[in-house]
């Protein structure tokens, strides 16, 4: 039986700054084996910071680590993972194109050959042993995405890591596979392995940790057992520090003149997609990521030309309402991907408030940045846009606030049809609460396609919601059907309880 | 970084080139110092070889402001060289066709042919790429192999002149085709264009809507996509430029310098204002300094090849130095050095 109380890990009055940002201010935390710690912060609280220091990523300023009581360098991942650290990352570092078993044992090799008999024997070990199950010839690339966590984890036991940190692994399950991985955790804890979990969920963060510690504007201000919390109000009071309601209100809108309407639309992904949206409304689309979303999404908002079916998007077709040079500001897409899709990396919060928003400041051929630059200051204040400086470039907002410029930007240009994707996925309760004001608001003018993985947030938003599954639509109902909204979980996994078939 | 900081980065990087430039001298049991200083006073170091600099910067500059344009898209145009053979050839069709026009008429008639022959001929990699996905690296490069021997064909075939005993050169043009020269200097009227379209180019990226959807397209394709930027239309606009701006560099090299098409107009602009373009971060005003200092490289160069007999690659060698070194040195203006502390 491990020690609990063993310290596994002890961070020293760690400090960290990026320029004039202190990511980590004097954060001194003990790990201990056989624990879970959850790391509970709002955006840019500098959870990432502190977990990329331990796992050997970023240098601190000042503070030392210390593993076992001894005093440790951590100047790059390699020596990290020598001491036993390992961290599994929101998005997996794993080669596709290469089986399970490949890809545990990659870097890992002992030596120029391979014995993939027994690398397939150590790997199917190693599973069992965690009650991890995979398939150690399958190839990555088919694996779902708790699969693909999975391997992540067992390639950190064939290091022997001892201390596993996971950054907000439970984004991309789905409930069952939340299950599986918290069950893993716990049988890791109990071999006395010390598990550090980040997260902004507190229903989970109180499942699953013994130790939460809060972590605000980069310094540690709470830590304690999890039993010592009462409630998840007193939790979310500590985190944000301040009274933070988790019900929004929804008031019932009107709903007026269709904005969207799909008929039959079928492709190598979709199949038969019916879907109709009206002013006024809000319509969840739930599912477990990769089941058609991506593809459904990218043709409403014109990156993929549609292969069958009927498409009308306020009152146009398909192909003439993307025919046109788009000076209307009449479709606002708030992709998943910020970093990548919604803004230019280089540019500054100016320049990428008018890529979307460029028709509104032109003049014949001439764009006037000089008159959009009242406009953007006033959003970063209303928006609270951290740092809120214009010359600051996309690359230098953490997720949450590049997501709040996306946001201010998308509601500036009033839209009349919102395509909203994952909107609050890594924001805080704070942010996540404007969020879901915002898209409530905007209801007034515009219908709302809402793309997410987060049951609560359909529920707590849309007035409808419809289950996608491998490009299906597997039902559609108003989210006050309790009784359909109880087989959710069901029809996300392409079970439909209503026809009784498997 | 502050602004000395940049230049420190930047004299230093020159510096070493020039140092490893010396050093493949004495390896050559040339005089390595002094071939370093015949090289500065052969460019810079009397009003002619500042003149002759001068002219020798004016296509430097319009073929690297025409390809720091469409790299601003990541379009990485390569075919500058190709593009001015057009410009020569579409100026010089002018020329030849309607001999008895007055200046007012021809040279703008040349200039405009030079402008569309040159766009045109660039034209064709972007179409390719973007309705093929053909790579304009490689069809802009093969494209230039195409353009000068296309050139070849006329001043040896059709366009040949009758009294040239056999020399591969059209017949000299008539004197209201030539841009003429300003004052007593030998720099030809072409600078106030070089001006002109620099200064164009500066306000279009600057201030316009396409300036700044080019940028932004640029940086990220994918957001391109996503804000229904115009990219495809953006690929044409800029290769468009780029050729038009490279053909008007070939029309002046033509008109004013060698008042004639031949053979001997390719010397390889097109390639040293992709050296340029880069130097100058693709900015239209540093793109004037590079596109001076690189054609003091040539001019002070040939001097060497004169007093201490190197070969003439010598000078291509250099400013491939110049441009590594440069590169490398842009590492420091964003990393500083330090000592790491244990």
């Amino acid at each position: 039986m491990p020690n609990t109380d063993q310290v596994m890990v002890r961070l020293e009055a760690i400090c960290k700054n990026f320029g004039p940002v202190q990511a980590n201010r004097e954060i001194t935390l003990d790990i201990k084996a056989g624990t879970i710690t959850a790391l509970l912060g709002e955006n840019g609280a500098g959870k990432s910071t502190l977990m990329s220091i331990l796992a050997g990523q970023l240098v601190p300023d000042s503070g030392s680590v210390y593993i076992d009581g001894l005093k440790v360098s951590l100047t790059s991942t390699r020596r990290a993972i020598r001491y036993g650290i390992g961290m599994v990352y929101q998005h997996f570092k794993l080669v596709e194109a290469m089986t399970v078993s490949e890809n545990v044992f990659l870097g890992q090799e002992s030596g120029p050959l391979l014995n993939r008999d027994r690398m397939r024997a150590r790997v199917l070990d190693l599973a069992t042993d965690a009650g991890l199950a995979v398939d150690p010839d399958a190839k990555v690339a088919n694996l779902s995405m708790g699969e693909k966590q999975r391997v992540e984890i067992l390639r950190l036991l064939h290091r022997d890591s001892r201390i596993l940190i996971f950054d907000e692994p439970t984004a991309v399950l789905t409930p069952p596979e939340v299950k599986q991985l918290f069950g893993a955790l716990k049988q890791l804890a109990s071999r006395g392995k010390a598990i550090i979990f980040i997260s902004h969920k507190l229903a989970e963060v109180l499942e699953i940790a013994d130790e939460i510690a809060i972590l605000r504007r980069g310094s540690l201000t709470d830590q304690m057992p999890t039993d010592m919390v009462t409630s998840r109000a007193e939790l979310a009071r500590k985190m944000v520090g301040r009274e933070v309601i988790l019900q929004v209100a929804r008031q019932p809108v009107e709903h007026r003149q269709r904005v969207l309407k799909i008929e039959g639309l079928s492709d190598d992904v979709l199949k038969d997609v019916d879907l109709e949206l009206r002013q006024g409304e809000i319509l969840g689309l739930v599912g477990v990521a990769g089941n058609g979303q991506k593809r459904l999404v990218e043709i409403i908002c014109g990156l993929q030309r549609p292969a069958g079916g009927h498409i009308s998007i306020l009152g146009k077709t398909w192909t003439k309402f993307f025919g046109n040079t788009n000076r209307d500001n009449l479709l606002s897409y708030i992709p998943e991907d910020r970093q990548g899709l919604a803004t230019c990396q280089h540019l500054n919060m100016l320049e990428n408030f008018l890529i979307t928003t460029r028709h509104a400041f032109c003049n014949g051929p001439w764009l006037s940045k000089q008159r959009a630059r009242p406009k953007v200051s006033d959003l970063i204040t209303a928006f609270d846009v951290q740092p809120a400086r214009i010359a600051a470039t996309a690359r230098q907002l953490s997720g949450g606030n590049l997501q709040k410029l996306v946001l201010a930007r998308e509601f500036f240009r009033r839209p009349r049809l919102i395509v909203a994707e994952q909107p609050t996925q890594g924001l805080d309760i704070g942010a996540t609460e404007e969020v879901w004001n915002l898209l409530l608001q905007a209801r007034e003018r515009a219908g709302i396609l809402l793309v997410t993985g987060d049951l609560k947030e359909a529920l707590s938003l849309a007035d409808r919601v419809v289950v996608i599954f491998a490009g299906k639509l597997m039902d559609a109902f108003a989210v006050g059907d309790t009784a359909r909204v109880e087989q959710i979980g069901l029809l996300m996994a392409g079970l439909d309880p209503s026809a009784g078939k498997v | 970084m502050p602004l000395w900081h940049s230049c420190l980065v930047l004299s230093g990087a020159v510096l070493l080139s020039l140092g490893i430039s010396a050093a493949m001298l004495a390896f050559q049991d040339k005089p390595a110092l002094e071939g370093i200083v015949r090289l500065f006073l052969g460019a810079f170091g009397s009003i002619w070889a500042l003149e002759d600099c001068l002219v020798k910067a004016i296509p430097l500059f319009l073929c690297s402001l025409g390809v720091a344009v469409a790299f601003r898209l990541q379009i990485w145009n390569i075919g500058a060289e190709g593009q001015f053979a057009l410009g020569a050839i579409g100026a010089s069709w002018f020329a030849l066709t309607f001999k008895g026009l007055g200046p007012l008429v021809m040279l703008p008639g040349m200039l405009g042919m030079a402008l569309f022959a040159g766009g045109l001929w660039a034209c064709i990699p972007a179409v390719l790429k973007l309705r093929m996905k053909a790579n304009e690296i490689i069809v802009t490069l093969m494209m230039n192999y195409i353009a000068i021997l296309f050139l070849d064909y006329l001043v040896y075939g059709p366009w040949k002149d009758q009294e040239s005993y056999g020399f591969p050169m059209t017949p000299v043009f008539s004197p209201a085709a030539v841009v003429a020269t300003t004052g007593s200097t030998r720099l030809n009227w072409g600078t106030l264009l070089c001006f002109l379209f620099g200064v164009l180019i500066w306000i279009f990226l600057r201030y316009s809507r396409l300036g700044f959807e080019l940028m932004a397209s640029g940086e990220n394709v994918r957001c391109a996509r996503y804000a229904r930027l115009p990219y495809e239309r953006l690929v044409i606009l800029v290769m468009v430029i780029s050729g038009a701006l490279a053909g008007c560099a070939g029309f002046l090299e033509a008109s004013a310098n060698l008042n004639r098409l031949q053979p001997s107009i390719m010397v390889g602009y097109g390639y040293t204002a992709i050296v340029v373009a880069w130097l100058a971060r693709l900015n239209p005003l540093y793109i004037g300094l590079a596109s001076f200092l690189l054609a003091g490289l040539r001019v002070g160069v040939e001097n060497l090849q004169l007093d201490l007999q190197v070969p003439a690659a010598f000078g291509s060698i250099m400013e491939g130095l110049i441009l590594l070194t440069v590169l490398a040195a842009g590492f420091f203006n964003q990393y500083r050095l330090g000592v790491h502390k244990k």
